[in-house]
């Protein structure tokens, strides 16, 4: 039965020709293309941007903004994704759907909601001069802190998930035999819940980290010059510069940085692993 | 086979009501949620009422209460160009996908081979990739190729980027495929085009249509690539939306964003509608 299946499954194996054609025009060819260009003066193109002024405190840019949105949206996400495991499929299925909206708009509809929210005019410094906490407005909109804001709502949904993923992985059994040996509702979370979600969280942590290095709209929407991060570098050695070799090093070196964190992402036991008997 | 294992009912009834964290600390979960909750719905929530402004600036509170802002939008032969040019785009993108990810899906179904754990790898590889270095890849491809500032490029470089989703939305709806329907029409003498196209298609379809609307909505949210390929006569929407941030807010983009928006709500809507009667199958 098994290679009867196997040899159905082979004689199938044309229907991979569609998607070959593609992706190798349109992503193989195109992406070698970079990696020729980035080394076409051997190592020149990167000494070029390593030195370039704009480099480091970009870099630095990149690396805070990133740190401060995974670290935030690790640690909300934790507390919706336990709201969601402790309450009833109704309640449930709610939070599930609400955490979910924000997926289906795109990054440029929630950036325009958010400097709408943030800015000198805007809806908060609005509602904090109508209740006269403040006379002047607060600064909220094109700094770091609006970034980061903008950044932290878009990866939520995507930290979310895998911490619930290895919620729902955790063997019941385990929390009721601690309690049965008398362990205390914290004990039980913070002992056995906690530990348990560990690998959600690292792999959470890792997914958000690798999509907020490569952001894009939301620096020059929100941020401004001084927070521009190595995507928009690449923009600017491409179009500004038009330095095609100095803007593939780059690429080069964020896809490198990208393939660091996914074998990490890799080497993360998977949700389910442990807490399943 | 099936033998059924107590242990693993035990937990998972265990998971369903995990009442034993107790009423107050899921209370105090809840209470700690909704703010967030909230933050994460605002912006959504922003939209409509900074759309239904009169006068030309974006502000808050609004002045009630006017549609012009639509009416310059459908009135504007600029958004208007875009909004086609993103339609096309999609669509492009949509069908070249939904080809190369559904076919691909079957192919691969209850395959085994050593190295399939990598092919799946490299199908799903676009979505692991910084879409900035795609965006310089294809624009630096299509450059030499002369498809820079065309529509077809735009919808070229997104095929690549949704096609996993049409991908995964197949495997899933693949996994409820019964095998020995495959093999009961091959005894009965069914050709390989035969089987595609009356034990395959059928099972498949809600998956795919699903796969595709999501497919299509990321086409139509997707910027970066459209703006480093964009030209005089292929501007997608969200780069007119993304120039008309930079230099030039008017309540028109609130508009466009709160369209945008509805096209989403309802793209999710009939994806679930979908989704629910696959399941229900």
């Amino acid at each position: 039965m098994k290679t009867s299946d196997g040899k159905a499954a082979r004689s199938r194996y044309w229907l991979l020709a569609p998607i070959i054609l593609l992706y190798g025009t349109l992503a193989v060819l195109p992406l070698t293309l970079i990696v020729t260009h980035a080394f076409e003066d051997g190592l020149d193109h990167f000494r070029t941007i390593a030195s370039s002024v704009l480099f480091w405190p970009i870099v630095g840019n990149t690396v805070v903004i990133s740190l401060c949105t995974t670290a935030a949206a690790v640690s909300l996400g934790y507390i919706l994704a336990a709201a969601m495991w402790c309450s009833r499929p109704p309640l449930r299925r709610v939070l599930l759907a609400v955490t979910l909206l924000p997926f289906w708009s795109g990054v440029l509809v929630k950036n325009f909601a958010w400097s709408a929210l943030l800015q000198d005019n805007g809806v908060i410094n609005g509602l904090l001069q109508t209740l006269a906490l403040r006379s002047a407005p607060l600064p909220l909109l094109h700094n770091r802190f609006a970034v980061v804001v903008g950044m932290v709502h878009y990866v939520l949904p995507y930290a979310v998930f895998p911490i619930f993923a290895t919620m729902l992985g955790i063997d019941g059994t385990l929390t009721r035999a601690a309690e049965s040996l008398g362990a205390t509702r914290s004990v039980v979370l913070f002992q056995i819940v906690g530990p348990l979600t560990l690998p959600g969280v690292y792999a959470a942590a890792l997914l958000v980290l690798i999509m907020a290095g490569g952001f894009f709209i939301t620096p020059v929407l929100l941020g401004g010059p001084q927070n521009m991060m190595v995507a928009n570098l690449v923009n600017y050695y491409a179009n500004e510069l038009v330095d095609f070799g100095s803007a593939a090093a780059l690429a080069v070196t964020i896809s490198i940085g990208v393939a660091v964190l996914m074998l990490l992402y890799h080497r993360i036991p998977k949700e389910g692993q442990y807490g399943r008997a | 086979m099936g033998e059924p294992s107590p242990p693993a009912r035990g937990g998972r009834e265990a998971v369903a009501a995990p009442g034993r964290s107790g009423p107050s600390t899921s209370a105090l979960l809840l209470l700690l949620s909704l703010p967030i909750l909230g933050f994460l719905l605002l912006p959504s929530l922003i939209i409509v009422p900074m759309s239904l402004t009169k006068g030309n600036v974006i502000r808050f509170p609004p002045i009630w209460i006017s549609t012009h802002a639509f009416w310059d939008f459908l009135g504007d032969d600029r958004w208007i160009a875009s909004t086609l040019t993103s339609l096309k785009v999609g669509a492009f993108s949509v069908v070249l996908a939904s080809v190369a990810g559904a076919t691909a899906a079957v192919g691969l179904h209850r395959a085994g081979f050593a190295g399939k754990s990598v092919v799946l790898a490299l199908i799903m590889m676009p979505l692991a990739t910084p879409v900035i270095v795609l965006a310089l890849a294809d624009y630096i491809f299509f450059l030499r190729v002369g498809l820079v500032g065309t529509w077809v490029g735009i919808g070229l470089a997104h095929s690549v980027i949704v096609t996993p989703y049409v991908f995964v939305a197949t495997q899933v709806s693949l996994a409820t495929l019964n095998p020995a329907q495959v093999r009961s029409a091959r005894s009965l003498g069914a050709t390989n085009v035969a089987l595609l196209r009356f034990v395959y298609w059928p099972t498949l379809r809600p998956g795919i249509l699903a796969g595709i609307i999501f497919a299509f909505a990321i086409s139509l949210d997707e910027v970066v690539i459209a703006l480093f390929l964009q030209g005089p006569n292929a501007t997608t929407l969200p780069v007119q939306m993304f120039t008309s941030l930079e230099y030039d807010p008017t309540p028109k983009v609130a508009a466009v964003a709160c369209l945008l928006l509805a096209v989403a709500l309802l793209a999710s809507l009939a994806q679930l509608g979908l989704s629910a009667r696959a399941g229900s199958r």
